[in-house]
């Protein structure tokens, strides 16, 4: 099935008709494609946890609508109408080992896909596969959740959201606090199942180097308001733009931009990824062309 | 979440809230009391004139106190249906078995509903101009005579204090594992009594965890910073009774005076 997300004119209101009314979207109309990896960037506090609660309902708008596959998410929609659409649509919060609770990992791991209608041996074998998929050794399956370490309990939340085997995977920073090896793991293995299951995922990041290696679109949110979305190279091609709007261009390509002004030399595409940055250099190197200025 | 009213400050810059927290805690207390005095419309009419008075003074939307009286709405019917069911005497309008309909019954429940409105929208009004913190330093030096009966004054405003800190902390992390585990599949308020029990495990748990971390957290840190019980310690916040105050309490006396003199009328 084909899950498309499409944003119409979608307005949301934190507590509406109270002094602590604060709009967290503002009119943004935006498609996140089928099998896109999509990065949702913005500045804290600019409204990309709201944006996600909406893909799955938790938050419906002020106004407006947003269609997921078949399902459109109005303010009239009742909670009844989305169980079916939860189910396609898995989300890993900020700081997802809040949500731990069973008495085992395993246990936990399979809380979703029994929720949603698998039956206790199906779900124990797709949580004992996902918790392979995230790195988790056999042996701390059968452990409380909250004798593993954060680093663990967090994958073992991230194995909990992969066994709803969702075709639509929403993080919201999965990899925050995590230790730079088991950051690029996570990363690496949210892009292989990406690839062979097909999903769309949604990532909301800080990480620019992030954005630029793993995603082939980009949302920018500011102050809820869309102010771009495009590819990766079209959002990175004007660091200015960049700055004013507390964004940074990614590693690799502040690095190219330092290497322009030093050596005079302009890349034909300003690399963004450490590998295109580094394939760009050899190929200089080769042909000879570096003029000190 | 965000629904819950009663304890919800709203800062802002009227005479009530200016008033030192002691004076708008004894006050409503004294409020409580004498609301009791109440017997007849006239002074039910006076304590709504000094209720709206009060209100305006502080200069907070009335939409607030409406809300503050609907999460009690059941309660508040409940009790008045009693009131107006079991209580005889005077005309009687209709009767079927041990229910009758009465004047007086009538009457009563008309008081009691007065009562309970009077009550939620002064305590509204306490928490809505008073920060948390606030009430709490009060009932702290309210309560210090209480230390010479070996009362754990300190303690007890200490532990008060923190609930109060923590409670919009739980709320949020209420809502947000609310919807972590909504995305897994539980439906929260939906199905049947036990179906409903068992939804409430996977968000008491998370939130007992959370709440055991925090704690510990936070006693590391006050140790970390010096705390060793309340003796001696110095206030941040100093409270200043002022005239407003004596104004407050002058108005409030004068409201008695004139209830006991309706009483007897
Ligand atoms: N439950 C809530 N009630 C009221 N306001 C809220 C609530 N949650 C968020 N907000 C406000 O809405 C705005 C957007 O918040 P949101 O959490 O979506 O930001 P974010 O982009 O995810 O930030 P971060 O990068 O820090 O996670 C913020 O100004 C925030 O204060
Ligand atoms: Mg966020």
């Amino acid at each position: 099935m084909a899950m498309a997300i499409i944003f119409k004119a979608v307005n949301y209101m934190y507590q509406p008709n109270t002094p602590f009314e604060q709009q967290a979207l503002e009119n943004i109309s935006v498609e996140i494609p089928t099998g896109s990896y999509t990065a949702l960037i913005g500045h804290t506090g600019s409204g990309k946890s709201t944006f996600l609660q909406h893909l799955n309902g938790l938050l419906r708008p002020t106004s407006g609508v947003i269609q997921v596959g078949k399902q459109a998410i109005t303010p009239e929609t009742k909670n009844k109408q989305l169980g079916e659409l939860r189910k396609h649509v898995g989300i890993v919060f900020q700081f997802p080992e809040a949500q731990l609770f069973e008495e085992t990992v395993i246990k936990d791991i399979a809380f979703a896909p029994k929720n949603f209608g698998k039956s206790e041996e199906e779900a124990e074998t797709i949580a004992r596969r996902m918790a392979q998929q995230v790195g988790l050794d056999d042996e701390l399956l059968s452990k409380s959740p909250f004798e593993l370490s954060g680093g663990q309990m967090r994958r073992v939340a991230i194995a909990g959201i992969l066994a709803m085997e969702p075709e639509i995977l929403v993080l919201d920073e999965p990899t925050a606090g995590l230790d730079p090896q088991g950051r690029l793991e996570m990363m690496e293995m949210f892009k292989r199942l990406k690839e062979e299951q097909n999903l769309t995922v949604v990532l909301v990041t800080h990480q620019m180097d992030d954005v630029a290696k793993y995603a082939d679109n980009v949302i920018v949110l500011e102050k809820g308001k869309l102010i771009a979305s495009g590819t990766p190279s079209e959002i990175f091609a004007q660091p200015n733009w960049l700055v004013e709007h507390h964004l940074a261009l990614p590693k690799a390509g502040e690095f190219a931009l330092e290497f322009e002004k030093k050596t005079g030399y302009k890349f034909s595409t300003l690399p963004l990824t450490e590998v295109s940055l580094a394939q760009q250099i050899a190929s200089l190197l080769h042909g000879g062309g570096v003029h000190h200025g | 979440m965000g629904k819950v009213l009663l304890g919800r400050y709203v800062p802002g810059d009227s005479i009530v809230h200016r008033m030192d927290p002691r004076a708008k805690l004894i006050l409503s207390f004294f409020f409580i009391v004498i609301i009791f005095l109440a017997n007849n419309w006239q002074s039910y009419a006076l304590l709504f004139a000094l209720t709206i008075g009060s209100i305006l003074a502080a200069k907070v939307n009335f939409a607030f106190f409406i809300k503050g009286v609907r999460p009690l709405i059941w309660l508040i019917l409940f009790t008045v249906l009693l009131q107006i069911f079991f209580s005889s005497g005077g005309t009687v309008f209709w009767r079927w078995g041990p229910f009758n309909l009465s004047y007086y019954g009538l009457i009563n429940g008309a008081y009691v509903f007065c009562r309970f409105v009077l009550i939620i929208f002064m305590s509204t009004l306490l928490t809505l101009t008073t920060a948390p913190l606030e009430i709490a330093d009060a009932l702290e030096k309210l309560m210090m005579p209480l230390k010479k009966i070996k009362v754990p004054v300190y303690e007890i405003s200490l532990m008060l204090s923190i609930a109060l800190r923590f409670v919009p902390t739980l709320m949020d992390e209420t809502a947000k594992i609310m919807n972590a585990q909504r995305s897994r599949g539980v439906n929260f308020g939906e199905g049947s009594i036990m179906q409903q029990i068992k939804a409430v495990v996977p968000l008491l748990v998370p939130l007992f965890v959370s709440s055991f971390n925090r704690a510990e957290d936070l006693a590391t840190a006050m140790e970390a910073r010096g705390y060793r019980g309340g003796e001696g310690r110095t206030k941040y916040r100093v409270h200043y009774w002022q005239t407003g105050d004596t104004v407050g309490c002058a108005v409030f006396v004068a409201v008695l005076i004139i209830l006991l003199f309706l009483r007897h009328w």
